[in-house]
């Protein structure tokens, strides 16, 4: 991707950041500071009104692109559709890589940490920060996707995923050879007897500690939205720091994604403007009450059961945060602007 | 809080066991908003995604998820890579959800299975994505294990559901 173009963008427009998804053009506007003109332009995330603006000379640097036209998503799904990708099975050559491919990859980036985690997990089941990975990277396709075609989201989705879980038949199962043949040989961290499809997806692999741990000291510093993210989580984020060390700011409005969006200004309204309806208000309805006697409701805990069958193993390392102390800080006020260091 | 709308005037138990295993999925509460009709000229099966756009608003907030609950069969979509099957449809991290049960025999008997499928368009209106775990609600729906399988999330979607109603509660 190259630094050097411009990206020419006017109000309206439409554009994904990477590793954030998509955003608004809601002003381009030059300022004078300290003699110099400086052009910004604010973008709003589509998807919870997440407010950033970047000098416009940066937006190329940062990866700011157009949405993919259509004929790149035919690309996407050619190679969705291919048999050829093997992810390496060093799981650290594998999350650098896929570290760059969700910054600067496009929309085939996204593809392929999709389909390389996806084909991994028929081989054993991902580690808990590649399943949030490989969440990140289908959440970012799907709605990319969904714009380039303008389809619904679940159509995008399924349009992905009528070629990773054909119709009318179960997964494949990949052999160990599978990804050798491929890697070269030196695994192998490799957890080969984890059971594939029933395994528990969600067990941490020994073999795969947590990425990065030095990273994570300098995240740890992070603090104010008073939670800790899994350390998964913020092993990740470490790795991506250290390739982006220009993201610096944490707005603390979604812990599902990493909600860092650049080094310039940050501001997370309560709610999104555009795509979440304003949330609750006054007066909610009566408190809800299934017909029926519910299962005595815990202290506002989940009820009792869930889980399939066959529970997996509780997680060991993205354990469920104690209700309070979850992973979710509390929202900011209105207009605050999450600025960390 | 999740509305359960139904095209139908359907069996009050099954309406009743669902709205129990949807409040068991997520920890929300779940009603029966009534019967709906269904836009007109409709023609069995039915067009999916003109239901999430024209089925009739039932009373809600909107941090609400309402499901619409159908016997009527949906078509199967035709998408760039193929025909899928069609059980249900969502917007996601939207409010309306279309689930369909024509093709579960004995639906009264079979709730659990109908519920499956419910939390999984119920799961996207949350902004979950499908998911690699085949016991999990949010694996593809039309893969020959899906019916077999519980009214239930894997951990990952599970606590990723967690957070997102948190998140949509506060
Ligand atoms: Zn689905
Ligand atoms: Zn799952």
């Amino acid at each position: 991707m190259s630094e050097t173009g411009t990206l020419r963008l006017a109000v309206g427009d439409r554009v994904v950041y990477p590793n954030q998804g998509l955003c608004k053009v809601t002003g381009v506007d030059t300022k004078e500071v300290a003699g110099q003109k400086l052009t910004m332009v604010s973008l709003i995330r589509e998807e919870d009104g997440a407010k950033v603006m970047v000098p416009e000379a940066k937006v190329v640097a940062i990866g700011v692109r157009k949405v993919s036209s259509s004929d790149e998503v035919d690309k996407v799904l050619e190679f969705i559709k291919s048999d050829s990708d093997k992810a390496s099975l060093d799981w650290k050559a594998r999350a650098r890589t896929n570290v760059e491919r969700m910054a600067t990859g496009g929309l085939m980036g996204l593809a392929e940490v999709v389909k390389g985690l996806q084909v991994l997990s028929e081989l054993r089941p991902l580690p808990t920060k590649e399943r949030e990975l490989y969440n990140d990277a289908r959440h970012l396709l799907v709605a990319e996707m969904s714009a380039s075609l303008s389809v619904l989201e679940c159509d995008a989705e399924d349009t992905i995923d009528a070629l990773l879980f054909p119709v009318g038949k179960e997964r494949p199962k990949r052999t160990a050879e599978e990804f050798r043949a491929l890697a070269g040989g030196d695994d192998d961290e490799l957890g080969l007897d984890g059971d594939l499809m029933g395994g528990g997806l969600d067990e941490e692999q020994p073999e795969e500690p947590e990425a990065e741990a030095e990273g994570e000291s300098a995240e740890a510093a992070e603090g104010d939205d008073g939670e800790e993210k899994p350390a998964a989580k913020k092993a990740v984020a470490a790795v991506e720091k250290k390739l982006r060390p220009r993201e610096a700011v944490t707005a603390p409005q979604e812990a599902m994604k990493k909600s860092v969006i650049s080094d310039v200004d940050v501001t997370m309204p309560q709610a999104s403007p555009l795509i979440e309806p304003v949330k609750r208000k006054r007066g909610r309805p009566p408190k809800p009450k299934p017909e029926g006697p519910p299962p005595e409701p815990k202290k506002r805990g989940r009820p009792p059961k869930p889980k399939p069958d066959g529970p997996p193993p509780e997680p060991k390392k993205r354990g469920r945060p104690p209700k309070s102390a979850s992973a979710m800080p509390a929202l900011p006020p209105a207009g605050l602007t999450g600025k960390k260091k | 809080m999740i509305r359960v709308a139904t095209f139908d005037e359907l069996d009050p138990k099954l309406v009743k066991d669902l709205c129990k295993i949807l409040y068991q999925a997520f920890a929300v509460g779940a009603e029966h908003s009534g019967v709906v009709t269904p836009p007109s000229g409709m023609n069995e099966p039915w067009d999916s995604h003109r239901l999430l756009r024209e089925a009739p608003k039932v009373a809600a907030f909107q941090d609400d998820k309402v499901l619409y609950v159908t016997s009527r069969k949906l078509l199967p979509r035709k998408l760039l890579t193929g025909e899928v099957p069609t059980f249900g449809v969502s917007q996601y991290n939207g409010q309306r959800a279309v689930v369909s049960f024509a093709h579960i025999k004995n639906p009264t008997e079979n709730v659990k299975q109908l519920a499956r499928y419910a939390l999984q368009e119920l799961g996207h209106t949350w902004g979950l994505h499908h998911c690699l775990d085949p016991r999990c609600a949010m694996y593809p729906h039309w893969t020959p294990s899906y019916p077999a399988g519980d009214a239930s999330f894997c951990v990952f979607c599970r606590e990723t559901s967690e957070q997102k109603i948190r998140l949509a509660k506060s």
